[in-house]
């Protein structure tokens, strides 16, 4: 008895795990063939030499690290670095930017009637639905010479005349800001929404200020929104290609541009794939930093990207 | 008092956002009806630019790529990832971490590194093959890439959302393991692939990176197209392409909302 | 329980016409019989569900499995739905060894305790989903459905949706769609546990008397001694993985085998034996004689002392125990008034039936009675 019912459960076992494998090695399959091995690629390629067209070629070389840190034929320039950090500042100043103005958005939103607040939360995203080229070139439009915008800025005497507001980096901030708000708006307004407001109202009871009742009682518990929506936002600023291609310019350049453009144009592979390799470091390093946060704050799931 | 202030100021607040988030959109479309082929000075209503639109070869082409990719690539991708999905509810007391960190993959890399590695990938496979030669089958490949792990999370969570009795009454109840997917698993995540279907169909309209570095000199998509006319120089037409773009999101929108009300009554 | 009130003759009902796939089924009114041999079963390395359980359930019994939580008794059920396999034992349902024999194919229905109605089906499709899987033709399943509607009485709740129904109307579509497949057993895991208490009471009369018109054998699982007592033919009452008593209610409840049943039971007069002889035990009480009559051999153990069978003060009629007591503690229950006496340090409750009597106040001294008919000796 005892050796069939053992027979029966290794059995049950290798069903099981046929089982996972039928639903699951296709999508994983196909993940690790046309995402991971090609990501291994590119790695390896930091590390050849570069051909005469820019393509990779043996032997194995750091040539390509000391090209991305500024080294050229001419001696050390800065070129790059600023690019580097250009990049994290734009990140920086547009997350708080947009986090300045989701978190009164996201509050509103969840102070008006109930049957409201779904169209309120769809009116906000509907535009980031719309491909990112259109809505940039709807910036490029409104921030062009002659422009109403453009002149005021032009009377205030931000801009020299017959100048628009692009290319240039507050350009990209307003870029950034306009295409990432969105992705702030919904994880707060599910943090507001899930709000206890017996800790307001019994923080209220006791500080009676409603500075540090917001501070004490509301500010924590839309901590995890906000860490969401800072990963959802950062991350994803931190390698935009678009907004900084055709709002900035070329003193607006952030890595993702360095990085393209090492594949296109004056090809050079190897100096790519090591701008590649910058970015997903600091990508990773900033994900693992907000995971860090998220479980010292003892954070919901949805922090734990 | 005071706070009838602050939610007063909080609805001004409100109104000028909505403000910034349309503006742009708002004067694609209002130039797109422009006479004059001028970006900072309307001087009349025409819709020559639409009838430019409908004589230009390259943006019907650009617009069926568009439609083929985005079609044949959420097809494959809600195929795949719902697989996976259920694959991950139904063994979600194992140790599947290598799994998570596979499907977490796509979503957090960023669409430059992305799109560079498919390139890469793609061009050095075809020098060495002949096969995955850059086109349109490489850019559907990419774009199943990048929507499987949405598919699958929404699923995935969809299935841990309902009552696991179910799963046992459908056995209970005399169905077989075909019978359970067919009668009882595929009706109930019905809302769900629906969804993931719209999802992963958005997603890939509103990809520009990742199709611009593994598409081919045949395969340029809508976004493809308006990039490059942009760069060559603006151009009204691009307005005219854009407002339709933006009207089809706008239906979108307001069809999302009707299929939400309906299903809430 | 009068017959004359259930309306519509169980004679009329059509038996299982459209016999399905390979479903073994017999006949309903020929309920099956439940046959359990040396079950096993664990969860991970050290979880012991079960620890060898033997059961025969007899065919049309409502039969309970009754126990606090952990106890095995809801593996035991999945165990004879087939959502469970036992890692050692057997189960036969009738004649039929069913050990190995998947859910599907098991003529065992279950009512679930969170009733599992699908959420993308109407109640109607609900009540016909085990049928529509066995292939039962449109026709023979909506004749089913207006059959089963007319028998639980449901009334205009077929044509409602799942999520407009309370929880007393989805137990009865829960109850209604498993018992249109006409299974041999029907399974109950706990059903009434999410209603409130007065529901609860008039479902269990009710669940009581449809399966004694069907002639169906149950087995109900429960934690709620109360319960099980009010409903059950027969109850078997389970603790770590182990029966620990079967017997009808009133042997379980009034001859408990051992400690951990008479708590169960809700008995609170248990008293440590510490020496005992043929017909007398000393217990913290002091020497009480017992009726030689239910002499058990084993001798040590406790001593039960039901509240209700307790006279308080008066004569002490010959024969009785006499015990002298102080009352603590008076609790006025209505139909019954609730004592707790301190007897020789020790604490010892009375239950007396309201019938007008003088009530003692508290510090009153008292004389117990205590017929030695009444006093059980239970195992340890």
């Amino acid at each position: 008895m005892a050796e069939t019912s053992m027979a029966l459960r290794s059995r049950a076992l290798v069903a099981e795990s046929r089982h996972l494998l039928f639903t699951v090695a296709p999508g994983a399959i196909w993940i690790f063939v046309f995402l991971v091995l090609p990501s291994a690629y590119l790695m390896g390629v930091a590390f050849m030499t570069t051909g005469p067209y820019g393509l990779p070629e043996m032997p194995l070389s750091l040539d390509s690290f000391r090209r991305l840190a500024g080294f050229g034929f001419l001696g050390w320039s800065p070129g790059n670095l600023y690019t580097l950090l250009r990049s994290l500042w734009q990140t920086l100043v547009s997350t708080a930017l947009v986090v300045v103005i989701a978190y009164p958005i996201a509050y509103y939103i969840t102070t008006c009637r109930e049957k409201w607040r779904p169209i309120m939360l769809l009116v906000v995203v509907v535009p980031s639905w719309t491909n990112q080229v259109i809505r940039t070139f709807g910036w490029m439009n409104l921030l062009a010479p002659g422009t109403p915008l453009a002149g005021l800025a032009e009377s205030v005497g931000l801009i020299n005349p017959n100048m628009g507001l692009y290319p240039s980096n507050f350009a990209v901030t307003l870029g950034l800001v306009y295409n990432f708000l969105p992705f702030m708006v919904l994880p707060l307004y599910a943090a507001f929404e899930k709000l206890d407001t017996a800790q307001v109202q019994a923080a209220q009871d006791l500080y009676a200020s409603p500075v540090r009742a917001f501070w004490h009682a509301v500010f924590p518990q839309t901590l995890p929104g906000l860490l969401a929506g800072t990963v959802l936002v950062a991350i994803p600023a931190f390698g935009m290609y678009v907004i900084p291609e055709l709002l900035g310019g070329g003193k607006g350049m952030m890595l993702g541009n360095l990085v393209a453009n090492q594949f296109a144009g004056s090809a050079n592979w190897p100096l790519g794939a090591a701008g590649a390799i910058l970015m997903l470091i600091a990508t990773f390093i900033g994900l693992f930093a907000m995971r860090r946060v998220g479980k010292r704050l003892g954070g919901g799931e949805e922090v734990v990207i | 008092m005071k706070k009838r202030t602050l939610q007063r100021g909080l609805g001004v607040f409100w109104w000028l956002t909505l403000v910034f988030l349309y503006l742009p959109l708002v004067v694609v479309m209002v130039f797109s009806f422009n006479s004059a082929n001028s970006a900072a000075h309307f001087t009349g209503i025409s819709l020559r630019w639409y009838r430019r639109l409908l004589g230009n070869e390259e943006i019907l082409s650009a617009f069926a790529n568009s439609m083929v990719l985005a079609i044949t690539s959420s097809v494959i991708a809600l195929v795949i990832g719902c697989l996976i999905g259920y694959g991950m509810y139904r063994h979600r007391h194992r140790k599947l971490g290598w799994l998570i960190v596979l499907i977490y993959l796509p979503i957090v890399l960023p669409d430059i590194v992305f799109g560079i590695s498919e390139m890469t990938f793609f061009v050095q496979i075809h020098r060495l093959t002949g096969i995955l030669q850059p086109g349109i089958e490489t850019m559907i490949i990419a774009h199943v890439t990048f929507q499987i792990p949405f598919v699958a999370l929404i699923v995935y969570s969809r299935f841990v959302g309902l009552d696991p009795s179910l799963f046992e009454a459908a056995k209970d109840l005399y169905a077989s393991p075909w019978q359970r997917a067919l009668h009882f698993m595929l009706p109930t995540i019905k809302p769900a692939l629906l969804s993931a279907f719209f999802l992963s169909f958005t997603l890939s309209i509103d990809d520009f990176v990742i199709s611009f570095f593994t598409a081919g000199p045949e395969s340029a998509t809508l976004p493809i197209y308006i990039w490059g006319a942009i760069k060559k120089g603006v151009s009204p037409e691009i307005n005219a392409i854009a407002t339709l773009m933006i009207g089809a999101v706008a239906i979108a929108a307001v069809l999302s909302l009707i299929f939400s009300y309906r299903r809430q009554r | 329980m009068t017959p004359s009130t259930m309306a519509p003759d169980t004679g009329t009902r059509e038996p299982g016409t459209a016999q399905a796939r390979d479903i073994d089924r017999r006949d309903v009114r020929q309920a099956s019989s439940i046959d359990l041999r040396g079950l096993h079963k664990r969860f991970g390395k050290t979880t012991i569900a079960l620890d060898g359980v033997d059961l025969t359930i007899e065919a049309g019994e409502f039969f309970t499995l009754l126990g606090p939580s952990g106890c095995g008794k809801t593996t035991l059920l999945r165990i004879l739905a087939g959502l469970e396999e036992p890692d050692a034992g057997s189960l036969r349902i009738g004649d039929r060894d069913i050990t190995d024999t998947p859910p599907h194919k098991r003529s065992v229905n279950t009512v679930f305790q969170s009733y599992a109605l699908f959420p993308h089906l109407s109640v109607r499709d609900n009540l016909a989903f085990g049928l529509r899987m066995q292939g039962i033709p449109l026709e023979q399943r909506k004749a089913k459905v207006a059959e089963i509607a007319d028998f639980i009485q449901l009334g205009d709740l077929v044509e409602r949706r799942v999520d407009r129904l309370s929880g007393g109307q989805r137990q009865r579509i829960a109850l209604a769609r498993a018992l249109i497949c006409e299974p041999n057993v029907l399974l109950l895991d706990e059903p009434l546990s999410a209603l409130d208490a007065g529901l609860r009471g008039q479902l269990q009369v009710e669940l009581q008397r449809i399966q004694k018109r069907l002639g169906m054998t149950f087995v109900f699982v429960t934690h709620d001694q109360d319960e099980a007592m009010v409903m059950s033919d027969r109850i078997a009452v389970l603790d770590s993985g182990i029966i620990q008593q079967v017997g009808t209610p009133s042997e379980v409840y009034e001859h408990p085998v051992n400690a951990f049943v008479a708590r169960f039971m809700g008995h609170d007069n248990l008293f440590a034996i510490q020496r005992s002889a043929d017909n007398w035990v000393d217990t913290d009480l002091g020497r009480l004689q017992l009726d030689p009559a239910q002499q058990r051999s084993e001798q040590q153990g406790w001593l039960l002392i039901r509240p209700e069978t307790l006279e308080l003060g008066g004569d002490v009629p010959a024969g009785y125990n006499r015990l002298e007591g102080i009352v603590k503690e008076r609790l006025y229950r209505g139909s019954r008034i609730e004592y707790r006496l301190e007897v020789n340090g020790v604490t010892l409750m009375a239950v007396a039936s309201n019938l007008g009597q003088r009530l003692h106040a508290v510090d009153d001294r008292v004389t117990i009675s205590v017929c030695p008919e009444d006093l059980v000796r239970v195992a340890a």
